[in-house]
């Protein structure tokens, strides 16, 4: 489940149109929210919220060996007007599970953002500030995000720390997406670490008028799109190199839902394919085979995901009085609205070929909102369970 | 004067390097692994080879038969080398990626997929030359200490010598990581080595360590109160326990074993240990305690150390009746004196009780506790006074049979609950045999007083703990001087203990005091020869203990 400074952060890429989907590093977001979720340890407890639209604030608790806790604030010059009341939050949007990629949109033109007065530019680059206190252990996190223009984004992370070298470390990222392809490229100061990323989307282009309709009756409608990515650090002399693929059906597709990833890495020798389906409306299921063809190492994982919806309780309608003075029957239902369903409960369960299981148990009792896990060593006959943890958000 | 090294012996045995293998793989994986490091380092090949290093003796200092102490030069040359097994991760992004923070870090896709390889590291042409400062005692072992850095040079090869980069990178931190293996490891496993060879107190104490380590697990469950529950147990409101509601208590309810004690007992106790670590000189007298300074080996035979409130009980039980066994009963009179019939007829299972209860003390505190309310009194009064003297000749078997005890609990003090009072439960057993002869066996009970003095051997050698009755013992001796009362039996090992045999009752006297007599002379002789074994040993320990040599106190390897 996200937190909820993460959903906030979330809902301010959506109201500052940023697709944070299109990136080379979300290319297998898919499995990695179906098989390597993290379970929580101990208990946490979360009690956040948006006290005004530009203002966040979250408190945790937790104990895990000995009470610790964080405080974090959050700042934005973007009013968000997202739902924060935990009794309120759609599961949907805090619960990620299988990524539907989306159609790509025609980024906005510069000029849409400029704002004049009197002949000068009034407008203000959207901004976000946030920042973490961790407080036994003194780690301090923060984040700068600013939307430079509608189609660039720069990111500086940083971490303060004493048990770290050199007291900290900062990672400045600056992102550029057009839709048909985005490109980041970022500086670690740990280590002088240079890294380049880029996503390139085949299909047609967003940029340009769409004449014809997409042809959904093709066997498969979806979008293929390919990355590769290039670290060098340069105080260590060492780098890193991968190469990616993805196919995702997009939301216009008429069979099941599918995504498909390959990623290599040419250096070390290591492939890795993941293959996810949403099986029905409230089923996902994904499956991760990698290879090293340099070690003969493998392994295989297997994930699934499982919304558990609240049975509906079916109306019976009674014939009304009126109707039964008048000696008729009620006059047939118009065509009744859907009502969206309610979640009662989302259940990810996750093995690998070491018998190691993860379970997680999502959902929302009266206005809170839970997680519950637990990480399964089947190995280990003496002691299986590893960690059971629950955690508990409550916003305002 | 000469000096004759042998090199060939330690290079001989075989067992010899397998253990210094394994002190190297416990040694090279003790402190934690860089991240490159994905698996233990395995010692795969060690040998010291067959050329031995050449030594100069710079400086005698001290020379006795048992002791050592010199400074050498060392030079080494010779063909000793060494194989080292582990996996790495080839990876350096993964490495780099292992203890950044997540919230910086870049979040590679699938740059920083790991690829592990095995790799084995050979260490040969070892070059060593060293100032040694050698320092050996017999008691202390073997300690060296280099003077200064004794590394020379080496040869590593490895799996990568093809790639210059990280075979350079290899030899250097590996010359590193032996440096301080040298400087500060080896002392360490020599003196240990040393140890093991020279000393076999160390040794025994190491095993023993084990033995601890195991029976420590085991007498967490075994130390069961409820064995011996004091003679005037109240609960936690001062209203007085019966024995039935005592064994109504499990272990497992906390609380209402604390209030089975009395508080004042545990104070003083408190005091008492207190009292060790302090240095104190007032240490608390406690009532009716056997305290195990001035108690003798054979004395302390019946307990180990935490269990001295069945000492007490056993005295007490001795002056208020020697009818009863469980001093709840005792201490409520009106119990003590069930009627006779009823509990006849419970017998059967009492008697059973009974070999229990006698086996207590022998197999220690591992029987659960069983009702024992048992009195096989017949009703006639009169014949108390020579129950009373049955009861007494009852020890007197147990009192014979001191001398053996003690040569037993001298070996092993841990066992010496197990030993002694198995000669109770070889007689119990015979019990359900006299039983329903009614009066008869009382007549034979006057007699036993005589006979019982040369039996107890007999009945010591039989060490099986017995727990059911064996009417097929071919010595009816034995059954008519096993007849008495279960609870004298119960008193036995309490007379043992028992600083005040005044209180028996007259005719027995003679013959209590006659025991008692024998029973003292032999602990006398026997504390003896314990005493100057135990001051030996314990004193060459404290010594071992107070005085570690300087080596020994290795520094952490970073």
């Amino acid at each position: 489940m996200l937190e909820f400074m993460d959903y906030v952060q979330h809902a301010f890429y959506n109201a500052s149109h940023w697709n944070i989907e299109n990136s080379y590093s979300q290319l297998t977001a898919t499995a990695r929210e179906l098989l390597e979720f993290e379970t929580p340890r101990g208990l946490r407890l979360n009690l956040s919220s948006l006290s005004s639209p530009n203002f966040a604030t979250s408190y945790a608790i937790g104990s895990v060996g000995l009470v610790d806790g964080a405080l974090s604030y959050l700042y934005t010059s973007l009013p968000l007007h997202a739902t924060s009341q935990s009794g309120d939050i759609d599961l949907h949007d805090v619960i990620r599970g299988y990524r539907q990629i989306q159609e790509l949109r025609r980024q906005e033109e510069s000029w849409t953002w400029e704002e004049w007065q009197g002949g000068k530019r009034i407008d203000k680059r959207d901004t976000l500030f946030y920042g973490r206190l961790y407080l036994p252990a003194s780690h301090l996190e923060a984040l700068y995000l600013r939307r430079i223009s509608p189609t660039q984004q720069l990111r500086m992370s940083a971490v303060s720390n004493s048990q770290l070298r050199n007291g900290g470390t900062i990672l400045a990222l600056h992102q550029y997406d057009v839709g048909k392809y985005s490109a980041e490229t970022l500086y670690s100061t740990d280590g002088g670490l240079i890294g380049v990323r880029g996503l390139y989307n085949f299909g047609p282009d967003p940029r340009k008028e769409i004449r014809e309709p997409p042809r959904t009756e093709d066997r498969f409608y979806g979008r293929f799109s390919a990355g590769a990515e290039m670290y060098y650090g340069s105080l260590n002399k060492s780098g890193g190199v991968s190469f990616g693929g993805r196919f995702a059906t997009l939301p216009a597709h008429k069979g099941v839902p599918l995504t498909a990833t390959l990623t290599l890495n040419p250096l070390m020798g290591n492939l890795s394919t993941t293959y996810a389906v949403k099986a029905g409306k409230n089923l996902a299921l994904c499956s991760k085979f990698d290879f090293n063809v340099y070690s003969y190492e493998s392994d295989l994982m297997l994930g699934c995901e499982l919304w558990r919806m609240k049975a509906k309780v079916q109306r019976v309608r009674e014939r009304s009085m009126a109707a039964k003075l008048e000696w008729r029957l009620d006059e047939p239902e118009k065509v009744p609205i859907p009502e969206p369903e309610e979640v009662a409960g989302v259940l990810k369960a996750r093995v690998d070929q070491n018998w190691k299981i993860r379970l997680l148990w999502e959902g929302r009792v009266k206005e809170l909102l839970f997680t519950l896990g637990s990480s399964i060593d089947m190995k280990r006959s003496d002691q299986p369970i590893r960690a059971i943890g629950l955690e508990i958000q409550y916003s305002s | 004067m000469a000096f004759n090294f042998n090199w060939s012996p330690l290079t001989a045995d075989a067992d010899f390097y397998k253990m210094a293998q394994d002190m190297l793989t416990t040694a090279l994986n003790k402190s934690p692994k860089p991240p490159i490091i994905v698996d233990d380092i395995l010692v795969n090949e060690l040998n010291l080879g067959s050329v031995p290093p050449e030594l100069e003796i710079l400086e005698i200092g001290d020379l006795a038969e048992d002791r050592f102490r010199g400074i050498f030069k060392m030079c080494y040359s010779g063909d000793a080398f060494l194989t080292l097994k582990t996996r790495v991760q080839a990876n350096p992004l993964n490495t780099y990626l292992f203890s950044k923070p997540s919230f910086t870090s870049p979040q590679p896709l699938a740059a920083s997929s790991g690829l592990t390889i095995p790799l084995q590291i050979t260490l040969s042409e070892i070059k060593l030359s060293a100032f040694i400062i050698l320092v050996f005692s017999r008691q202390k072992g073997l300690t060296l200490v280099f003077r200064n850095d004794p590394l020379e040079s080496l040869k590593v090869s490895s799996t990568f010598d093809s790639i210059p980069f990280v075979r350079d990178y290899l030899q250097k931190e590996i010359e590193m990581q032996l440096r301080t293996l040298m400087m500060d490891e080896l002392p360490a496993i020599i003196h240990r080595l040393s140890l093991r060879l020279w000393c076999p107190e160390f040794r025994a104490k190491e095993e023993e360590e084990i033995i601890q380590a195991e029976k420590l697990e085991k007498e967490e469950v075994a130390v069961d109160p409820f064995a011996s529950p004091p003679q005037d147990a109240v609960d936690a409101r001062g209203n007085v326990l019966d024995a039935t509601e005592i064994s109504s208590l499990s272990l497992d309810s906390g609380s209402e074993i604390h209030s089975l004690f009395s508080q004042k007992n545990l104070l003083r106790l408190a005091a008492l240990t207190d009292s060790h670590r302090t240095l104190s000189l007032f240490t608390p007298s406690i009532r009716d305690a056997v305290f195990r300074a001035w108690a003798s080996p054979s004395e302390s035979a019946g307990t180990s150390t935490p269990v001295t409130p069945s000492l007490m009980r056993s005295t007490s039980s001795l002056a208020t009746s020697s009818t009863t066994y469980t001093f709840n009963k005792g201490s409520d009179d009106g119990h003590g004196n069930i009627p006779s019939r009823p509990s006849l007829v419970s017998l059967p299972s009492a008697t059973t009780g009974l070999s229990l209860g006698a086996g207590r003390h022998s197999r220690s505190h591992l029987r659960k506790k069983k009702n024992r309310i048992v009195n096989l009194r017949k009703a006639k009064t009169t014949d108390d006074v020579s129950e009373s003297g049955d009861g007494e000749s009852e020890t007197s078997g147990v009192a014979c049979s001191e001398p053996i005890m003690p040569t037993r609990i001298i070996e092993e003090p841990e066992d010496n609950i197990i030993t002694p009072p198995r000669s109770p439960s070889g007689r119990v057993r015979f019990r359900t045999s006299s039983i329903d002869l009614g009066d008869s066996p009382r007549k034979l009970r006057l007699s036993t007083p005589s006979r019982a003095l040369p039996l107890p051997e007999q009945v010591i050698v039989d060490d099986e703990p017995a727990t059911t009755p064996r009417p097929r013992r071919p010595s009816l001796k034995k059954s008519t001087f096993t007849t008495p009362q279960p609870e004298k039996e119960k008193a036995i090992p309490s007379l043992q203990l028992s600083p005040a045999p005044e209180l028996i009752p007259g005719g027995i006297i003679e013959q209590a005091w006659v025991l008692k007599m024998a029973g003292e002379l032999a602990r006398s002789r026997d504390a003896k020869a314990r005493g100057g074994e135990g001051f030996w040993s314990s004193s060459s320990e404290g010594e071992n203990e107070v005085e570690a040599p300087p080596a020994y106190q290795a520094k952490a390897q970073v």
